[in-house]
């Protein structure tokens, strides 16, 4: 197995924002994690990447424990992530952005250029390279920080909400960009509130409610369970008063 | 007995601690800007106290209160002038915009008034209570209990009145205030405002038994971060706490290892206390 | 284009190495050799609060090791001042290793209020120390011994000596801006979650930012000793030598190679005239002026020369601010 979570608990105070989350993943598989605003589920990511410790529960990677090491442990065995709101390099042009992560394998500024350069191509932002990262809008932000994370060459990806605030045409291009990804043999597990997108793009989907993986399976199946069902329309019900 | 002194003593100190540095834990808390000239508000407004009594011949009944509002407006100033510009730029202005007003305050005194040490007459607010053999003297007894009051009625404002939920519904989030209604701007304002008011009693008050001179704020500026660190950044009851806790520790640690030393164990409680908790004694994690 | 983008930075270092020896008025030559020793300290600065972003207010204590370790040597055991320019240096990795990791866990203002209490902390211990001359100080040789006391009459020879530290620690600072370090200690200061995601071990690239930062902060505190002969714990640990390096920086452009220089050249000549004209520092009035100064960059151009000088020079890239 790639990756193994156990028992994964996040408390904040007495709030637990990811309550006893379990998580396998398998070589080359696309999971989607859903569940409606406040679910816990860029907590859970956070969780996996180092981001923060979880209270407590056990991670796995390939094998390894890697419960608690740093983020920079984490992207150097090959776990890497984007952030729901991107944080890019200010200061830095497009294609320095993603050297960075391109020198974590290649310490040679030339070659983590030519990397860079291979990386921008792949993400479409080729024509971009020079200019300076923050005169991009959301959708080049995005893209810059899949390019990033891909630099560091890695086994996984975490991609939280990588199509939130797309256009539609954008979102088209960005599901193919997914779907280029996992065929390079990247391994896949995407935060999506659309749930076309994820129906697309996944075979499996994890559902959280309430920090808890309240159903698991295909698309299908977890879109006609009932308690996912309830979970949702609850969150309408509360939005309504 | 000595016990009771030292404490006695180190509470009356520590609530004007507590009432200059939630002045600063106030603006911290309200737009996330520290004023690394808090210090040298507190120098102004001891000056105030100072000339009022040699110039005009009046008590603190009467330069307390100015020194509050003329702080007030001086804060405000300080806001719409400077602050309002630098606080959406590099962090880097932020910091340095306000060392530079410290500088300008501090060395304007000097220009203005000398490096000389002055003090009021200590008989100003006369007479020392004998409580069971604990000395109290008026001047701090009347400084620690106004303090403690105009900090209490600090949190009160905000927790308690429409005015403080909107400032801290612009602390919150600038542009969902707006979106309800509440111009960010006049509140961010009146924050430095209050903030700096607070400060100018605080001023006031203690000029009643500490020297003044033009770099007495340098200190006082580090004794409020210590407070507002040790509180809770951002929190005014924190602040309270912290302000009594410093004024304890201060004083004990004057007695036993000499007043030169007493700034040592402050700021190396501050640094130590950077050190474990970064996010403050009673702040949440 | 390309040859003339090479060529403007030999160019400044020739016009610098040339420029005050076509001048015989020993003032104008004393303010040369000042700015370019501020132009060390501030460049210094600039490794861990330019390119790393973290704004250090409390790099004084290298600076004041530095000028201490000098007149420590000569006042304590006879030897020339410069022969503490090491042990300042050796010093100042102890010191790094001590306050860097407690206090690179603090992030934004937290930093600079954490250096800032730690400097404050340094200043008033120094006081305090007897060995180290207390609240008066320590004085460097009245007479030159022999050429290793490296006491001259005249500014220039100190200038010459200057010069050249500050030319290694540029092109040290060179190479490292196209070094993976540099990229990570840009990406550590633009954001550092992100830096983390991406393999960069902040805390790691951190300490020997400031390792370096803080050896040559050092190293200017020792120059400055043996060209002054004098520090006292104002002079060498005071909050205002932090202050001077972070706006100098700041004025010509943070995490730039040449911005601390260019800050040095407009902001140190600045000083010393208005020093001279308002009469030292004793009056206060030149800390006013500087004060205000400090506002005026804050307030109309918190980036630093570095943001006007992509409108003069087309070719360079706009840093977003
Ligand atoms: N540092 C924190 N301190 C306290 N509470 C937190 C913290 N981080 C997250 N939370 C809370 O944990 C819960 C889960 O948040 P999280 O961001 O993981 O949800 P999410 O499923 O990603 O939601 P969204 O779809 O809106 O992104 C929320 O209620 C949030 O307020
Ligand atoms: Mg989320």
């Amino acid at each position: 197995m790639l990756l193994e979570a156990e028992g994964i608990v996040k408390a904040f105070g007495s709030f637990r924002a990811v309550d006893q989350a379990s998580l396998v993943v398998a070589e080359n598989e696309l999971i989607g994690l859903i569940g409606p605003n406040g679910a816990g589920k860029s907590t859970f990511f956070n969780c996996l990447a180092g981001d923060t410790r979880p209270t407590s529960g056990t991670i796995r990677f390939r094998g390894q424990e890697i419960t608690r090491l740093s983020p920079d442990r984490h992207a150097r065995l090959g776990l890497a992530r984007t952030f729901q709101v991107p944080i890019v390099f200010a200061g830095m042009t497009v294609r320095e952005n993603v050297m960075v992560g391109a020198l974590l394998r290649h310490p040679h500024r030339r070659r983590a250029a030519a990397e860079a350069d291979e990386l921008l191509h792949f993400t479409g932002l080729a024509e971009r390279a020079e200019m300076p990262v923050t005169a991009l809008g959301t959708s080049g932000r995005k893209r810059v920080e899949i390019a990033r994370a891909l630099a560091t060459e890695p086994r996984l990806l975490l991609l939280d909400e990588a199509l939130a605030g797309l256009t539609s045409s954008e979102v088209e291009a960005a599901i193919e960009l997914v779907e280029r990804i996992h065929a390079r043999g990247v391994t896949l597990i995407v935060v999506e509130h659309i749930m076309e997108v994820i129906h697309r793009l996944t075979e499996r989907v994890l559902v959280f409610h309430q920090g808890r993986v309240i159903a698991e399976g295909t698309p299908a199946e977890v879109t006609a369970d009932p308690t996912v069902i309830a979970a949702y329309l609850g969150r309408r019900r509360r939005r309504a008063r | 007995m000595i016990l009771l002194q030292l404490v006695s003593d180190g509470l009356q100190l520590g609530a004007v601690y507590a009432l200059f540095s939630s002045g600063l834990t106030l603006i911290w808390g309200m737009m996330n800007v520290m004023n690394f000239a808090h210090g040298q508000f507190v120098m102004l407004a001891m000056y105030v106290a100072f000339f009022c009594f040699t110039l005009l011949k009046v008590g603190p009944a009467f330069f307390v209160p100015l020194a509050a509002v003329g702080l007030f407006g001086f804060g405000v100033v300080v806001y719409l002038l400077l602050v309002r510009h630098v606080m959406r730029g590099p962090m880097l202005a932020q910091i340095i915009s306000t060392f530079g007003l410290a500088l300008v305050l501090q060395y304007s005194a000097l220009w203005a008034f000398s490096a000389n040490f002055v003090s009021l007459p200590t008989t100003l607010v006369g007479g020392v209570y004998d409580l069971g053999g604990v000395r109290l003297s008026a001047a701090r007894l009347l400084a620690g209990a106004t303090a403690i009051a105009l900090t209490a009625g600090m949190h009160l404002l905000l927790t308690r009145t429409d005015l403080g939920s909107r400032m801290l519904a612009v602390s919150e989030d600038r542009v969902a205030a707006a979106l309800v209604g509440i111009r960010p701007d006049p509140m961010q304002a009146l924050a430095w405002g209050l903030g700096a008011a607070a400060t100018g009693v605080a001023g006031g008050l203690i000029a009643l038994f500490f020297y003044v001179s033009p770099d007495v704020g340098n200190s006082f500026t580090l004794l409020a971060f210590v407070t507002v660190c040790l509180g809770g950044f951002g929190s005014v009851p924190g602040a309270l706490l912290a302000g009594l806790v410093i004024g304890v520790v201060e004083s004990f640690s004057a007695y036993w290892l000499g007043p030169a030393t007493k700034d040592v164990v402050v700021y190396g409680l501050f640094v130590a206390l950077l050190w474990v908790r970064p996010q403050g004694m009673f702040g949440r994690a | 284009m390309i040859p003339l983008r090479r060529a403007w930075p030999v160019a400044v270092l020739v016009i610098l190495a040339i420029a005050p020896f076509l001048t015989a008025n020993p003032f104008y030559q004393r303010v040369a050799a000042l700015v370019v020793l501020a132009a060390i300290s501030a460049s210094a600065w600039n490794v861990i609060g330019g390119y790393a972003g973290q704004i250090s207010f409390g790099h004084s204590i290298y600076f004041g090791i530095g000028a201490y370790a000098s007149l420590l040597l000569f006042g304590r055991f006879g030897l020339p001042p410069i022969a503490g320019a090491p042990l300042g240096i050796v010093a100042s990795f102890v010191v790094s290793l001590i306050i860097g990791p407690p206090t690179f866990r603090l992030r934004g203002h937290y930093f600079s209020m954490g250096t800032f209490a730690i400097a404050a902390l340094a200043e008033i211990l120094v006081v305090n120390w007897k060995f180290a001359g207390g609240a008066i100080g320590l004085m460097g040789p009245a007479m030159p011994r022999s050429l290793a006391d490296l006491l001259f009459r005249n500014s220039l020879p100190y200038y010459a000596i200057f010069l050249a530290v500050l030319a290694l620690l540029l092109a040290l600072t060179h190479l490292m801006q196209r070094s993976r370090m540099g990229f990570y200690l840009r990406a550590i200061g633009a954001g550092e979650r992100a830096a983390e995601s991406l393999g960069v071990p902040v805390q790691r690239y951190k300490l020997y930012a400031l390792l370096i930062s803080g050896a040559f902060t050092a190293l200017a505190g020792s120059l400055y000793a043996v060209m002054i002969g004098f520090v006292d714990p104002e002079s060498g640990f005071g909050i205002l030598i932090s202050v001077n390096m972070v706006v100098i920086a700041a004025l010509g452009g943070v995490g730039t190679l040449f911005g601390p220089l260019a800050g040095a050249i407009i902001l140190v000549p600045l000083q010393e005239t208005t020093n001279a004209l308002l009469g030292g520092s004793g009056t206060g009035a030149a800390y006013v002026a500087y004060g205000l100064i400090i506002m005026l960059i804050a307030r109309f151009s918190p980036g630093g020369l570095a943001e006007l000088w992509p409108l003069i020079n087309r070719n360079g890239r706009r840093r977003a601010a």
